[in-house]
């Protein structure tokens, strides 16, 4: 399975081991990584799970549909490279993945 | 089937102390059977979550059961014969699911996202500025009634456009339809949510009427404008209206008083707060874990569902208590303390998957300008008496708070 780089506001660098059928949020929530909140457990219903995925893989994933998309207009710094890693499903192809995190979700 | 002696909230013995009945309900295996309501209760954090964030477990039965058990069930829950409170309370954004919960969700959840919400900072800090200059040093106030009842519906109120002279009739009127969510549906208790929900309704056409001549940058102005587009009816519009002013009364305020009598109940704790005000939100979220105001809800499965390593069949209906999963020791060290610098603190006092609370936001930055604000103007804040807490299942919070205030 693929390896996700996950990299903190504070530059600290975390390589996580992907597993399949997990959602981005949840395999950083349970590699510890506090940055992402995930209030509501991965709804698509409270925007902290806020990350930004590197501009080279943005075009590679899928995009995000109409209510990951709204829930976007409201994030803390969104930039084009802003997603909701709840709404992001692991795969093989993911391998090497950059994401990088907010400093504050709220 | 378990027996149910364990787990008897009308008992003024759980007021008192939900925790130790929690513990208890925690320790048992499985889920609890409670025959009062028909319902597998979860207390542990793990089967909360899983329920809560599960899609096969919606917050109403509609389209699972065939309707004469719904109507069984709404008999059987006196939730029949009130016609107002059948359609502008018992639907709502909060008791519907998929399409029509989402629609209407997106309706109104820019108007609570953090960056909307911050912009109200101005406006709340000087309500809370206002409210406080009144206590004198070495004031005896009532917490509750006289500082934490006095701000959420005020600035619910502002974001709705609401006359200031309105909130506190407003905050009546949500306590009576709120209180017949208790266990307790009593036939008065009936009455009373019924004619209140006729009342707020006609209240809300008149508020209606006035914005639709001077519209705003309110909440108000804003569901006007999605009724008029055809994303919302009539009810949806006064329904919506009416859940967002009453979600932002109670809730807050006793989460305020519990969080007050926390932070005296830990002394160090307030102590800690006072020495380093950037502790404020986790304290605030610290407060929500450790004495959640909402402490009970309900979800039916729509599906033959699993729940920790047991099947249930379709239609069952599961009772989550959110009090209990936020002391579990498998989830939150030294649960039963109260520590201001808790994190992460994944509490389930929001709620979780699609009804997560819309008005987190708003209510946790009411909570962290009232306490930092509060300590800043007074060194010391002393218990007057112990204060009783509401009897109940569904809310948690003090009656009343009596403290001294003082400066030196």
């Amino acid at each position: 399975m693929a390896r996700i780089v996950f990299i903190e506001a504070n530059g600290t660098s975390w390589s996580v081991e992907a597993a399949e059928g997990l959602s981005l949020m949840q395999l950083a929530v349970n590699a510890g990584i506090d940055a992402i909140a995930a209030e509501c457990g991965g709804a698509c219903a409270c925007g902290t799970c806020h990350c930004y995925i590197d501009s080279g893989w943005t075009d590679r994933l899928p995009q995000p549909d109409e209510q990951e998309a709204a829930m976007l207009e409201c994030v803390i710094n969104q930039t084009p490279e802003s997603r909701l890693s709840c709404q992001i499903e692991l795969s093989k192809t993911m391998d090497g993945l950059v994401v990088r995190l907010p400093g504050a979700q709220r | 089937m378990t027996d149910d002696t364990d787990f008897n909230p009308r008992a003024p013995d759980f007021a008192a102390d939900p925790y130790a009945v929690y513990a208890r309900l925690r320790q048992k295996p499985g889920l609890h059977y409670f025959a009062d309501l028909d319902m597998w209760l979860a207390s542990r954090h793990a089967d909360v979550l899983s329920i809560v964030t599960n899609p096969k477990m919606p917050r109403m039965p509609g389209g699972i059961l065939p309707s004469d058990e719904l109507d069984r069930r709404q008999r059987q829950d006196n939730f029949h014969d009130m016609p107002n409170h059948q359609r502008f309370v018992q639907f709502s954004m909060l008791n519907s699911d998929g399409d029509v919960h989402d629609r209407l969700r997106r309706q109104v959840f820019r108007l609570f996202t953090p960056l909307y919400i911050t912009s109200h900072r101005a406006v709340i800090q000087a309500l809370v500025d206002r409210i406080l200059d009144r206590f004198a040093d070495g004031a005896e106030i009532d917490f509750v009634e006289d500082l934490a009842a006095e701000v959420p519906g005020h600035v619910i109120g502002h974001l709705l456009g609401v006359p200031e002279a309105d909130c506190p009739m407003l905050r009546g009127w949500s306590e009576n339809i709120v209180q017949y969510f208790d266990i307790d549906r009593s036939a008065e208790r009936k009455a009373l949510a019924e004619a209140t929900s006729a009342q707020f309704a006609d209240y809300l056409r008149g508020l209606k009427r006035q914005r639709r001549e001077s519209p705003g940058d309110d909440l108000t102005s804003k569901l006007i404008a999605a009724q008029d587009a055809g994303d919302m009816s009539e009810d949806e519009f006064l329904s919506t209206a009416m859940l967002i002013l009453m979600a932002g009364h109670g809730s807050t305020i006793d989460v305020l008083g519990s969080g007050m009598h926390a932070l005296l109940s830990f002394p160090e704790q307030m102590q800690r707060l006072r020495e380093d005000q950037g502790l404020i939100q986790t304290a605030v979220q610290e407060m929500f874990r450790f004495e959640c105001p909402l402490p009970f809800f309900d979800r039916y499965a729509s599906d033959e569902v699993t729940v920790g390593d047991r099947r249930f069949p379709k239609g069952t209906r599961f009772g989550l208590l959110y009090g209990a999963a936020n002391r579990d020791l498998a989830q939150f060290d030294l649960a039963d303390h109260f520590d201001i610098g808790r994190k992460p603190n994944r509490h389930l006092a929001f709620g979780g998957g699609a009804h997560f609370c819309l008005g987190n936001h708003l209510a946790r930055l009411d909570m962290e300008i009232i306490f930092t604000t509060l300590l800043a103007r007074f060194n010391r804040i002393e218990l007057v008496e112990p204060p009783t807490y509401k009897p109940g299942l569904s809310v948690r919070g003090p009656k009343a708070l009596r403290l001294k205030l003082s400066r030196g």
